[in-house]
This record gives C-alpha cells, sequence and structure tokens, in this order.
C-alpha cells in the first residue's frame, strides 16, 4: 500500500534539496546549541547587555527629565503618581477582598444557623412557645 | 490540446502560499475559546472558572485550579478548540479554575514570590472554595507556576489541597553545568541590580529572547521552514499560527519575582536546599502531604529533568508518581501528542482522587 502510494506521488524535484536543507539545519543547531551552552557565550552577551544599558542610561535619564518637566508645566501626573496611585488602588482592592472574604464566612454561618424549610420555620417558633411555658410555669410554681 | 492553467498553476500556488504566510504573520490566532466566567480579580490577577459541561452529579467534586507562569499568557492551557487542555479537563467532568497572573506594570516591580503565594494565591483559592463549595482542590503548576505552587503547598499544608500536579517543575538547580539558563545569569556576567534598575520588570522580549537562544536555529529557522515547507496545509497552518500568536504574546516578569528566581534559585538553589524564605517562613518541601505527579518533559530544554526529579525524595506525600513523557517543555501540553499521552494520564491520575472523601 504504502509503495503504492509512494508511486502515486508526483516527483517533486524539490525533494531532495529539502532533505540536503534539513540536514544542514540539524548539523547547524547543534553546533549553535553547543556553542550558547559556553562561558564564552555567556559572558559575551553579558558584555553587550551591560554595555547597552550603561550607553543608553544617560539617554533614558534625558528623556525622563524632560518628560517630567513637561508633565509637570502640563499640569499632568507624571509617572511615579501613576504608580502611586495604582499601587493604593491594589491596596484598596485588597481591603476590599477581605470583606469579601469575611462576607462569606458570615453567610456560611448564616446558612449554617438556619438549616430549616419554611414549614419547619414556621412551626419552630410555635414548638419553642409550647416547650417556654412549662418552665415559665414551673418558675411561677416555685415563687 | 494541453490545458491552460497548466502553466499558471505554480504562479498561482505561490500566490496562494504567500497570502496565507501574510495572514499567519500579521494576524492573531483566534485562542482561548472554552466559554469561562470570570469570578474573582486583584490588581492584575483574574481566576476564571471554566463553564462546566456535564451536569453537577457526573462532575468530580474536587475542582481543578490551573497556575501557570507568570512570564507567559496562561491560554496555551486552552489554545484552541479540539486541542486545548482545559477543554478536554471540563469534558471529562471536572470544574476547572485558571489563576491567570496577567501583565505586571511598572507599579508591580516590587511583586514577589511571596506576594503571589501568600497573597493572591489564597484569595484565590478561597473564592474558588465559595464558589465551588469544596473545601477540597486539586491544584496543577506549569513551569515557574509550578515553583508557586510548591512554595504554596509546602507554606499551607492545611488548606484543603488533595492533589497537586507539577509540570516541567524546575525545583531543583544545583546541576549548574546542566541549565544553560544558569550559566548565562551567573553573578560574573549578568547584572541583575543594573537590568531590574533599568528596566524595573523583567521585559517580557529579554525573557522571550532568552528562551529562543537556547535553540537559536530551531526556534528562528527552522520554525518557519516548517511552516514553508507546509503552507498548503491547514491543520498545520492552523496549529502553527495558534502557538505563534501564543509565543509572540510575551509579558514581563516582576522584578522583585524576577531577582528571587535568579538569585534565590539560579544562583543559590535555596528551594532545595530548605533556605528559601517566604515572608520569613522557611519553605519545607518536606510539608508538602498531597497526592503528587510531577511530569517530566524528555526534551524539555527549559527545565531539564534534572529540575524536577529531587523533590520526590523532598516530599512527605505517600501518594506520589513520577511521570515522564516525549516531548518539549511546552509540547507535552500543547503539541499533537498532548491529547493522547499527557492528558489522558493526568486525567487518569486525578480522576481516582478527586471523588468525595
Amino acid at each position: 500500500m504504502a509503495d503504492q502510494a509512494n508511486n502515486n506521488k508526483p516527483f517533486d524535484p524539490m525533494e531532495p534539496w529539502r532533505g540536503m536543507r534539513d540536514a544542514y539545519l540539524d548539523t547547524w543547531a547543534k553546533s549553535m546549541v553547543e556553542m550558547v551552552n559556553t562561558e564564552a557565550y555567556a559572558q559575551a552577551t553579558g558584555a553587550m547587555l551591560d554595555t547597552y544599558l550603561t550607553v543608553s542610561a544617560p539617554f533614558r535619564e534625558a528623556v525622563e527629565k524632560a518628560m517630567l518637566k513637561t508633565l509637570e508645566q502640563l499640569a499632568m501626573p507624571s509617572r511615579a503618581d501613576v504608580i502611586s496611585l495604582a499601587e493604593r488602588m491594589t491596596n484598596i482592592e485588597m481591603r476590599l477582598d477581605d470583606m469579601d472574604a469575611k462576607l462569606d464566612a458570615l453567610l456560611k454561618l448564616t446558612v449554617r444557623a438556619t438549616p430549616m424549610t419554611s414549614t419547619e420555620a414556621v412551626a419552630a417558633p410555635r414548638k419553642a412557645a409550647k416547650k417556654a411555658t412549662p418552665r415559665k410555669q414551673a418558675k411561677k410554681g416555685k415563687r | 490540446m494541453a490545458e491552460a492553467p497548466v502553466l499558471a498553476d505554480p504562479f498561482t500556488q505561490t500566490a496562494d502560499r504567500l497570502k496565507t504566510l501574510s495572514k499567519v504573520m500579521s494576524t492573531k490566532a483566534a485562542i482561548a475559546q472554552t466559554p469561562k466566567e470570570l469570578i474573582w480579580a486583584l490588581n492584575k490577577a483574574k481566576l476564571y472558572r471554566y463553564t462546566p459541561v456535564l451536569p453537577a452529579e457526573k462532575r468530580h467534586p474536587v475542582p481543578l485550579l490551573l497556575v501557570f507562569a507568570l512570564m507567559n499568557r496562561p491560554y496555551i492551557l486552552d489554545l484552541r478548540p479540539g486541542h486545548s487542555f482545559v477543554e478536554y479537563m471540563v469534558a471529562q467532568g471536572y470544574d476547572v479554575y485558571l489563576l491567570d497572573w496577567g501583565a505586571p506594570g511598572p507599579e508591580d516591580k516590587n511583586l514577589k514570590f511571596d506576594d503571589y503565594t501568600l497573597e493572591y494565591m489564597p484569595r484565590a483559592i478561597r473564592k474558588m472554595k465559595a464558589v465551588s463549595g469544596s473545601e477540597e482542590f486539586s491544584l496543577l503548576g506549569w513551569c515557574i507556576g509550578a515553583i508557586l505552587t510548591s512554595i504554596y503547598s509546602a507554606l499551607r499544608p492545611d488548606d484543603g489541597l488533595r492533589n497537586l500536579i507539577l509540570l516541567t517543575a524546575p525545583l531543583d538547580f544545583s546541576n549548574k553545568q546542566g541549565l544553560t539558563f544558569a550559566r548565562w545569569v551567573d553573578e560574573r556576567y549578568f547584572d541583575i541590580d543594573k537590568v531590574l534598575g533599568t528596566f524595573g520588570n523583567m521585559p517580557g522580549e529579554m525573557i522571550d529572547y532568552g528562551a529562543k537562544a537556547l535553540k537559536p536555529v530551531e526556534n528562528y529557522v527552522s520554525n518557519y521552514m516548517k511552516l514553508w515547507d507546509n503552507l498548503d496545509d491547514p491543520r498545520v497552518v492552523e496549529a502553527w499560527h495558534a502557538m505563534n500568536t501564543w509565543v509572540t504574546d510575551n509579558v514581563p516578569l516582576a522584578g522583585g519575582a524576577f531577582r528571587q528566581l535568579i538569585v534565590d534559585l539560579y544562583r543559590n538553589d535555596r528551594l532545595m536546599k530548605g533556605e528559601l524564605v517566604i515572608r520569613g517562613q522557611k519553605v519545607n518541601l518536606s510539608r508538602i502531604r498531597a497526592n503528587l505527579l510531577t511530569v517530566i518533559a524528555e526534551g524539555d530544554h527549559i527545565t531539564p529533568s534534572c529540575q524536577s526529579e529531587s523533590v520526590m525524595t523532598k516530599v512527605s506525600s505517600e501518594d506520589k508518581e513520577l511521570f515522564r513523557v516525549s516531548g518539549g517543555h511546552i509540547g507535552i501540553m500543547a503539541g499533537s501528542g498532548a491529547s493522547k499521552r499527557t492528558w489522558p494520564h493526568i486525567n487518569n491520575w486525578l480522576a481516582v482522587r478527586s471523588s468525595r472523601s
């Protein structure tokens, strides 16, 4: 069956080229994995990152200062102001979540305290009254 | 007479292929399609409950909470219809919840593992318990999510956790020679103070570069070659499109958490040594008593197996299993073989441990 399927498959002139390409990519991939796993690569990428951060720092600072002044002149909140507000919002959210937790706990307690059906709920005060009557009488009798 | 379109065919074919390529490279696939509702939110974090498809009496009573990594979107767990772990688990009768950490902003640069495990997770779990009505639950942590769930499980062993599933969990950092990341973030080469001083949070693009640079040819060349070779196959194109949508949707990692990941874990292996301190409390993995399933991807270049094996000897769980599956870090859960190997195994393991006690 497989042979038949292969025979019916049209000839693809690119197939051998693809095979060669994949073999080359495999070899390349293996050598690259070995390369990135060396101390030299770690050292080189670390140095590149460090250089970038050092060189770009003065530009970033200048842009930040200019932006801060512009925002001040436009009477707009700065990045630090917005961050501070966001932090306060999160704190408020946490307090709300605490209250939600307490409310859930209270609801749970309420449900536990009233585990009766509606007919039971109607009958319950009557039963309680009946139970209470002899005690009252007994107390009265004692007096 | 020969038919006229014979000569035109290669051109039409090439035009179609280029059109498909352009679409796939410039648009986002429809992902995360399983119906869900938002039941809790705090700061950027959100807790979703997936709409059950089975009636309550046919569902497992113990809910399942999915916790993914901090620096990627969690919809990899619900990539696309027919290829979604979430969809599969919901169909198997689980009450599934997903904790989405969201993308931290500059105001979140000080968030640490402490906050995620002792502020966010307990609150989300409380809400899940309230909604599901179950005091017991199962946790599934993947990648950094597995670090968070392990820390939580060790610090809160009496919180009702019955089952813990760790997927490709980077917990053991003792084998420095076997970890390329450990070499890159060595203190001799990587100045974490300078990086976080500049960016606040670790930029998603830098994390993405780091993950891709582990296998540069596969990620930057072969991946696109595979797409080019299969542009005529809609199934391959659809899968590639969905995965590419996820891979290119990067999330920054909160500065505080990134510092802990590098300094406490990659450089000093404090979790395995029992020296990791969270809010003044040492994380002792032996306090984990929940039933434990650890899943290791045999072809994982991000979290090699040596990082996930030793947790098995550290925990106190009596019921524990180490499951090895062929595939990569993401492929074992989102690859074409996931629905045949990893998902059924997780389902079979969890089903017998999710009945009412």
